[in-house]
């Protein structure tokens, strides 16, 4: 029996007023769909919290006549997603908070405060989480939503007050440790921590928003620019969710040569932290020989794209264009054999280090009960021992054919998310290595795909592992040629937010370890 | 050359001018030094991190170090607002008061010293402690929660390394029975002290590693955690007057390290001076190494390894070398 179907059976059990029904999976992406109220909210998501579901993402919909909370759950063990709804009055949305069950919903549920104007009662901190405090309208709500006068105080984002004995400091916008344009502001006793508090929306750049008033086509670089070091992923996790949505057939050999390019791009990006990490703790030369075999990845991935980082190569039903055969798959055979040599050397220069490890190894404990909690995803959860992938969950391209490993770790510490990481880079190159064997030969792309995409009515969410990992889209279709909304669900975003919890009562120089440690991307996260 | 200068030390005969020639030279060493040094690192790093370091101006990009200068000498002198003005000037100016001062007992030869001092390794260690009163003063005066964070870091980690530096040094003055730096040097006509110390001379190095705040013991500045440290509130000359200081007491620490341990400037062949720059850039070139190569250490790390490890092996060292020279 599979999860789904033994959950739809207690799940009756126990509430028997509720509607609940099976959803076509291979059609939307998740198994069940669960229509809750107001009143037994909070009953239906302890019910899945004893049942060790995560919470995969809180977001809204705007409907006009209502307003739809969407929580989707699913567990690390089993792929089974269910989807919980709650119908909100447009006029008044008043929603029972979740944030003492689930913590990562204290940030979503803010951010669904500021886009839509939802108030969550017993919500701890209900102010903006992305937008700037002077805005005077709900973005995504549908229609123009002005914020109440008597709001403006309560939505003023994050302010430190000075105490006694313990001073502010700002880590960020500006620092060279926190990757971009990040602002955590610490609570500090001296060079110990109290309290981290994430300051996010720097650089927002409301793609959501931008969905909604662009075709299907039009949006197609966009996913690049959210996560620029792993931009194939992303633009994957675009197209194949569309591709889903119109039921468009994809050739094998894209199938496989998408493996191939998202695998050199999680190299690239894998490699992109592995300089920036060592450069966290000081040491700036990995930096460097990082950068200098990433530049051979970009060269690979430019020949055949014909960009270097914010890549859109894909397209719905196929490719942009097809791989040369022999000079694609000859620069890429140079490079596997080249970066097994690198990976040892790698081995000698940083992880046998003795200050390296003194500095990383029992730092940063994320325990695997907190996943649940958190929902993290990607190499953070396989730190902490879980061997959660998507690629292997739920696989996609030519995932299902194409026999890996998944590296876990031991405790969940910095060094087991090194180690992890530089796992992966050799289980990529294996990869890779698999899929140029096998690579068929045949078609590039479906012909036929209309130029203007009016998918079909419903919804449908869609996940791949990009480099960070679980990145999910969620489409609401229309009928029209442009999305009704669009939701991201991005991996670093719940990574990040367990940085609060990691950084009390540590040490500076930890804490921005731990910080490196999760390879966050602060575009992604912004949105 | 040398005997030129000593036959014009000879003819006046007077105190005073050996010391303004001393103190010309001095500077002359001091500025050369951080030029070449700031052209060595930039280079020796570019070659570490497989690059080639400048190479635009000048040949070899020998002249990169100039116009750097010529840059930060334009530079706007930025005072930010809040700084405790006295304090925030004092700094920069301060710390190059330690720097010059050691210099004067240094012999880079048989003849080539300001001044031999009966106490010359009490002035060199009591005057580069002071180093870290100006990064104090500098760190605190900027009006800067990083700055005072680096500040008050650097003092720890003076107090805790000061402690074995000097209880590496001791044996040594056991040995050659002599506070003066040119009778240590004469001691090792034979046998090179390194060979009789290596223990002391491994504790010294690492120590003056952390009193120079190298990598991986940078504390004070810890760029990826405090952004630049005690000097994050200084531009222009200011900075680069900190940025002098660390690259004179580089060479400084080599020069002690290379009179004590390393037989100063005797050695065959060679003139004396020659043989002394060689050694003390081989040091300093270690040092160099170790910045490229290392990460950095954490606060906690540091001052345990100081204290539980430095301290008590310096001081076992010590009652050793005490033990066998009775005997």
């Amino acid at each position: 029996m599979t999860l789904a179907a033994k959950t739809i059976e207690e799940f009756k059990a126990e509430f028997k007023s509720v509607d609940i029904s099976e959803v076509p999976y291979d059609k939307q992406g998740y198994h069940l769909s669960i229509e809750s109220r107001t009143g037994n909210l909070l009953g239906i998501v302890n019910f899945l919290d004893r049942r060790e579901f995560y919470i995969v993402d809180l977001f809204c919909v705007d409907y006009q006549d209502y307003l739809e909370l969407v929580y989707f759950f699913n567990t690390h063990r089993e792929l089974c997603r269910i989807k919980v709804t709650l119908k909100l009055d447009p006029e008044k949305p008043v929603a029972p908070t979740i944030s003492n069950i689930y913590t990562i919903a204290r940030w979503y549920e803010r951010e669904v405060h500021e886009f839509f104007g939802v108030y969550f009662e017993g919500h701890p901190n209900l102010t903006y989480l992305f937008l700037h405090e002077e805005i005077d309208h709900y973005p995504l709500r549908k229609k123009h939503v002005p914020v109440p006068d008597g709001d403006k105080k309560l939505l003023n984002s994050f302010k430190p007050h000075e105490e006694e004995n313990s001073f502010f400091i700002n880590l960020g916008p500006q620092h060279p440790s926190t990757h971009g344009v990040l602002r955590v502001v610490l609570k500090m006793d001296g060079e110990y921590l109290i309290s981290a508090e994430p300051v996010l929306g720097y650089l927002h750049r409301m793609h959501e928003k931008m969905a909604e008033n662009k075709s299907y086509m039009q949006f197609l670089p966009n996913p690049a620019r959210m996560d620029y070091p792993g931009a194939l992923l992303f633009n994957l996790a675009y197209v194949e969710t569309v591709e889903k949505l119109c039921g468009i057939e994809v050739p094998e050999r894209a199938k496989y040569i998408r493996t191939i390019t998202c695998e050199l791009n999680r190299i690239a990006s894998h490699l992109l932290w592995l300089g920036a990490f060592p450069a966290d703790l000081g040491a700036l030369t990995p930096f460097m020989y990082a950068f200098d075999d990433r530049e051979n990845i970009l060269d690979i991935l430019e020949d055949v794209t014909g960009s270097r980082l914010t890549y859109c190569y894909f397209r719905f039903g196929g490719l942009y264009n097809d791989i040369n055969e022999e000079s694609f798959v000859d620069a890429t055979k140079r490079f596997i054999e080249r970066m097994r040599e690198r990976l040892v050397m790698y081995d000698k220069l940083i992880t046998g280090n003795v200050i390296f490890i003194n500095r990383v190894k029992n730092i940063g404990i994320l325990e695997q009960g907190q996943a649940k909690k958190y929902g993290f995803s990607g190499p953070v959860i396989r730190s902490t021992g879980i061997p959660f992938d998507m690629r292997r969950v739920e696989p996609y391209a030519a995932y299902g054919s194409i026999d890996f490993e998944i590296p876990t770790g031991h405790i969940g510490d910095n060094m087991d998310r090194y180690m992890v990481r530089m796992k992966e880079i050799e289980i990529s190159l294996n990869i890779i290595e698999e899929g140029i064997k096998r690579l068929p030969s045949g078609p590039f792309k479906t012909e036929k795909v209309p130029k203007k995409l009016k998918p079909p009515k419903g919804d449908i969410y869609n996940a791949v592992e990009s480099t960070r990992g679980e990145t999910g889209v969620y489409i609401v279709s229309d009928e029209s040629d442009t999305p009704y909304r669009m939701r991201w669900r991005v991996p670093s975003y719940s990574n990040l937010m367990t940085f609060p919890h990691l950084s009390r009562g540590v040490l500076i120089a930890d804490a921005i370890a731990t910080l490196g440690s999760y390879d966050i991307v602060v575009p992604e996260i912004d949105r | 050359m040398c005997d030129t200068i000593n036959n014009i030390i000879n003819i006046v005969g007077k105190e005073v001018v050996r010391t303004v020639i001393g103190l010309v030279g001095v500077f002359i060493v001091v500025l050369g030094n951080a030029i070449m040094l700031t052209w060595t690192e930039r280079k020796v790093a570019g070659h570490i991190q497989r690059r080639i370091g400048p190479k635009e101006v000048g040949p070899f990009g020998l002249l990169q170090s100039f116009a750097d200068s010529v840059k930060l000498l334009g530079k706007e002198l930025l005072t930010p607002a809040n700084v405790e003005k006295p304090l925030y000037y004092l700094a920069p100016t301060l710390i190059f008061v330690p720097v010059l001062v050691t210099f004067v007992v240094i012999p880079f030869d048989g003849f080539l010293q300001v001044k031999d001092i009966n106490t010359g390794i009490l002035v060199i260690l009591a005057f580069s402690s002071l180093t870290v009163l100006s990064i104090l003063i500098g760190g605190w005066g900027s009006d800067n929660k990083y700055s005072l964070i680096g500040a008050v870091r650097s003092v720890a980690q003076n107090i805790a390394y000061e402690i074995p530096l000097l209880l590496s040094l001791l044996p040594i003055i056991f040995m050659a029975n002599s506070f003066s730096l040119r009778d240590v040097v004469e001691a090792q006509k034979g046998l090179w002290f390194v060979v009789y110390q290596p223990i002391a001379f491994l504790i010294f190095f690492i120590a003056s590693v952390a009193e120079t705040n190298r990598t991986p013991f940078d504390l004070p500045e810890a760029e990826s955690e405090l952004v630049a440290g005690f000097h994050t509130e200084y531009s222009g000359m200011r900075f680069s007057l900190f940025f002098l200081a660390e690259y004179t007491n580089m060479f400084i620490v080599s020069a002690i390290a290379v009179t004590f341990f390393l037989g100063g400037y005797q050695g065959p062949i060679l003139p004396g001076v020659v043989w002394f720059f060689m050694k003390t850039y081989l040091l300093v070139f270690v040092l160099l190494w170790f910045r490229w190569t290392f990460p950095r250490v954490r606060f906690d790390q540091l001052l345990n390894f100081s204290w539980k490890i430095l301290i008590p092996v310096s001081f076992l060292n010590l009652l050793v070398t005490g033990g066998i020279l009775k005997l």
